[in-house]
């Protein structure tokens, strides 16, 4: 059971982390609504504390959701690393049922631990904020009661999210039959694209009909406000429609930025590998795609508002005053609370990466005999790796940027008294700061497997088992 | 013994392989594994060679040390002791990248399984070794190329990938590429393992005709006599060191003999 639970070690960090962010927004947004209830001017105002509430919900949603996503992927590589045993327990005659529900089991008891982490680790750090924040007389000193029912909330989702993500992730092991415990029957490589039918027409009418609202309040936005909110329902619909259809739009998309590399055989391979495993490498990328979408929207829309800003200024510049750093300080906030969503990506990534180059040494060990030398083994994992993080930074900041700017245009386009056609801002600095991440992304994601292929020898892999 | 030892490394600096029509030859060779009570000797003085142009089977019950000779004389593991030479080249002692570089050039292999790379389809798969050279092939490789997969039947395949091949097609493409580069040496380790007994014979044929027809160099690994009944020379090894070489057999006497060894042992 011990060694069982080693290959899960993922599993638990992103429950922990996903419980601590979820847990800590949570005190954050008490202690916050306990200083406007303390303050005479905004005091008695239960809708601020209402928003804020609503606000922190939403982000702990969406880490919640992304931390899911990376543990059914977590799960269904580690059951594909397992697939020998699996087969042989299943040559045993232990049914397949059987051996999904002991992973499954798994998770909930990962799910419970991370729960539990994230309960200690989230208080904490809430309280350890309010101390320095209350010390450098930034906040009121309130009797926030760090004990209390909300927080419970976050922690039961981890724990459901997790158990869930284990079961939807370990559907292959009723594909593995007890035959391939014995010889060496090629391992099947491919595996079936989800064919769910249901799954790719909710995607369909999702997106067409998000899209459709997305028009409608970018054209009429500007004379009504109700078309404002069209305007952000059809963001979330269209949104959801693309992340369910994550199997059918990623894998072209590695495809386009694996081509980027060359034609060197090792960046051949690095891209076709980064798409052998459709499903797999969707669920990889879509986490960050998600993320880095939700950063991006947010930063154009705010920076067309600055260039609207700017131009209004240099006719009234008294009324504007200190209104910038405002803007910057929301969109650091903002890019904070999203960038850990994608810190949870960024997790599953490097571990199914990691492990997926693990599942390989059969591969890379031929690869060695081959003529591959040990540069080029590496220069392979480090492209594919640099495929997955361009291509969902490059899908992201794509969305990012027409969600951003039909935002500003509904919201902004009338701000003048009639309709006008405004311009999108462009947020260079965050963009460059994106393509940072992404490289350093790749990297960190292609140090261990890149070491480890390094290490493989033609002979031990090719030895007949 | 001194006299003797300097015979033999006198032996060894002047003479050439290839002075004595050898592709591949090893000279004391040594492997142990471990150390102290539980060290394991894979090979034990053994020495060596391989004619040019012959299709050689290596024979030997399993732990035999055969696996682990053809390894060493093919640049994927390094002896413990003795020396090894590829065509004229002394591989000894050659580095990582060198013997990847030769592997790439004048070594070609064949595998029991798994000798594809599952993302290539069937030409990429046979060009790979040029592409890693970082070269396309000349306009006669290239007609050597195309003859090469026409002869093997895989001319309608080559968009396939692996996964799409049957066991017996899959081995073709790996003939093919072993083949294509025209290497000094083409390794076999047990090529017809994983095929049903028709297959297996097809790819026999067709190793043994690369041998006659075009002369190419091929050492196999396998411990089946009906295998080794279609090389021109066949060696046996046993506990790490060669007990018979024997020009071609008929497997029923091959058998024979495999079946006194391990009556002997």
């Amino acid at each position: 059971m011990s060694t069982r639970l080693k290959d899960q070690w993922t599993t638990l960090l992103v429950a922990a982390l996903a419980g601590t962010f979820g847990v800590a927004l949570l005190h954050i947004t008490g202690l916050l609504g306990a200083a406007i209830a303390a303050d005479d001017v905004t005091g008695g105002s239960a809708t601020v504390a209402l928003m804020l509430g609503v606000v922190a919900m939403v982000f702990i949603v969406i880490a919640i959701y992304v931390s899911a996503v990376v543990t059914a992927n977590t799960v269904s590589t580690v059951v594909a690393g397992r697939t020998r045993l699996i087969a042989l327990l299943r040559l045993i005659g232990s049914s397949a049922r059987t051996q999904r529900a002991q992973i499954a089991r798994e998770g909930l008891l990962v799910g419970v631990a991370g729960a539990a982490i994230g309960v200690v680790l989230g208080t904490g750090v809430a309280f350890a904020l309010d101390e320095i924040a209350v010390a450098n007389e930034l906040m009121p000193a309130t009797d926030y009661g760090y004990l209390n029912v909300w927080v419970v909330l976050p922690a039961v989702a981890v724990v459901v999210t997790t158990w869930l993500a284990s079961w939807v992730g370990s559907r292959r092991v009723l594909r593995v039959r007890p035959i391939q415990a014995i010889g060496n029957s090629n391992e099947q490589d491919r595996e079936e694209l989800g064919r769910s039918r249901g799954r790719n027409a909710s995607a369909i009418v999702l997106s067409v009909l998000g899209l459709a609202m997305l028009v409608a309040g970018v054209v009429w936005g500007p004379t009504n406000p109700v078309w404002m909110i069209v305007a952000v329902l059809g963001g979330v619909v269209s949104f959801t429609g693309i992340v369910l259809a994550a199997h059918v739009v990623m894998p072209p998309a590695l495809r386009l930025v694996g081509r980027l590399f060359g034609g060197s055989p090792s960046a051949r391979l690095a891209a076709e590998n980064a798409v052998r495993h459709p499903e797999r490498s969707s669920r990889m990328t879509i986490g960050l795609v998600i993320g880095v979408t939700l950063v991006t929207t947010f930063a154009v829309a705010m920076e067309s508002y600055r260039a609207m800003l700017v131009a209004a200024q240099q006719v009234r510049p008294e009324v504007y005053a200190g209104i910038d750093e405002m803007l910057n300080a929301t969109v650091a906030v903002f890019t904070v609370l999203i960038g850990f969503s994608a810190l949870i990506a960024a997790i599953g990534m490097v571990n199914t990466l990691s492990l997926s180059v693990m599942q390989r040494t059969r591969e890379l060990g031929l690869l060695r005999a081959l003529g591959f030398d040990r540069r080029q083994l590496r220069r392979m994992i480090v492209v594919e790796s640099a495929a997955l993080t361009l291509a969902a930074t490059a899908m992201g900041i794509v969305l990012g940027f027409g969600y951003g700017w039909a935002g500003a245009q509904a919201l902004l386009g009338g701000a003048q008294g009639q309709i006008a056609f405004v311009l999108p801002g462009i947020p260079w600095a965050l963009f460059g700061g994106l393509l940072v991440a992404a490289g350093v992304l790749t990297l960190v994601a292609s140090i261990a497997p890149a070491r480890r292929a390094m290490r493989v020898s033609p002979v031990v892999a090719l030895a007949v088992e | 013994m001194p006299r003797h030892s300097r015979f033999r490394s006198f032996e060894i600096m002047q003479i050439q392989p290839s002075d004595l029509g050898l592709i591949a030859r090893v000279a004391t060779l040594g492997k142990h594994y471990g150390e102290g009570a539980g060290a394991v000797t894979a090979l034990d003085d053994v020495s060596l060679g391989l004619r040019r142009g012959e299709f050689t089977a290596i024979m030997g019950p399993s732990g035999s040390g055969k696996s682990t000779l053809m390894h060493i004389m093919a640049g994927l593991d390094t002896p413990s002791s003795g020396r090894v030479w590829l065509g004229d080249t002394d591989i000894t002692e050659l580095s990582d990248s060198a013997l990847t570089v030769l592997r790439r050039r004048r070594v070609g292999f064949i595998f029991q399984s798994f000798n594809l790379v599952p993302t290539l389809d069937v030409r990429g798969n046979v060009m790979l070794p040029f592409e890693l050279d970082g070269r396309r092939p000349s306009r006669e490789e290239q007609a050597w190329i195309d003859e090469l997969l026409e002869t093997l039947g895989l001319g309608a395949r080559l968009g396939h990938r692996p996964h799409e091949l049957s066991g017996g097609q899959q081995q073709r493409v790996a003939i093919a590429r072993a083949l294509a580069t025209r290497p000094d040496l083409v390794f076999a380790d047990e090529p017809t393992g994983n095929l049903d007994s028709r297959t297996g014979r097809e790819v026999l044929g067709l190793l043994a005709a690369a041998s006659a027809r075009y002369g190419q160099s091929i050492a196999m690994v396998t411990h089946d006599p009906i295998a080794a009944s279609h090389a021109d020379r066949i060696l046996f090894l046993a506990d790490g060191r060669i007990v018979r070489d024997s020009a071609r057999s008929t497997p029923e006497d091959i058998s024979t003999f495999m079946l006194a060894m391990e009556v002997a042992a």
